[in-house]
């Protein structure tokens, strides 16, 4: 179920803090944010969130299409490289 | 034979069942065109007279994506995904399941039918 329009968009009150500060400095550097959870909102437009996926922070930089889905969607948690060849079934 | 939204020519059978061989058109949709139309839903497409197959494809072009524009319209919303570098797009890229459904066993829809592994068994 989606959450109520009456609510608002959820988003993590520093995540704000920092992206208005970035603003006002003007440099285009990363924002480390820990906030996976928090929504895209449409101010965060133009600047780069370094999103943290357990390991470390991936550079997500945020465009229109990106409004209202989580940031947690741009940063993957696991890292898979395919199964290597087994070396068992080789052998025989 | 009636020519609907493009190349679909369904038979002799019931208008709404008929219907539902164009892509984009389900059961439901197809029973709400010949309400809107005015066909009974027992009479068959043969027995249609020119006039109402026009008023059925007209109806259709004005309300309905069909065919080529929805498998179209479909695509891009897939390549949109893809091109975000969004979980959704990467489950897409990869041919996983999308919606968060397991991929330990099962999820062959997506995966395609099963690959033995060489020299899994003892």
């Amino acid at each position: 179920m989606s959450r109520s329009v009456w609510k608002g968009p959820f988003v993590d009150s520093y995540v704000l803090k920092k992206a208005e500060a970035s603003r006002e400095s003007g440099r285009n550097e990363v924002i480390k944010i820990w906030s996976r959870r928090s929504t895209i909102l449409p101010q965060f437009v133009g600047l780069t969130f370094g999103v943290y996926n357990g390991h470390k922070h991936i550079p997500v930089n945020v465009s229109e299409e990106m409004i209202g889905q989580k940031f947690g969607e741009y940063s993957p948690t696991r890292t898979y490289y395919g199964h290597a060849a087994d070396k068992k079934a080789k052998r025989k | 034979m009636a020519r609907i939204a493009g190349v679909n020519i369904p038979t002799a059978k019931r208008v709404p069942i008929a219907l539902t061989y164009i892509t984009g058109i389900g059961n439901s949709s197809a029973q709400a065109i010949c309400e809107a139309v005015g066909i009974d839903a027992s009479r068959r497409v043969n027995e249609l007279s020119d006039a109402e197959v026009l008023a059925v494809r007209e109806h259709i072009d004005a309300n309905y994506t069909v065919e080529g524009d929805l498998r179209r319209d479909v695509q891009m919303n897939v390549k949109r995904l893809m091109d975000l570098g969004c979980y959704r797009g990467l489950r897409h890229r990869r041919n996983l399941p999308v919606r968060g459904q397991r991929t330990h066993t099962n999820a062959r829809t997506r995966k395609g039918p099963a690959k033995a592994i060489a020299g899994k068994k003892k």
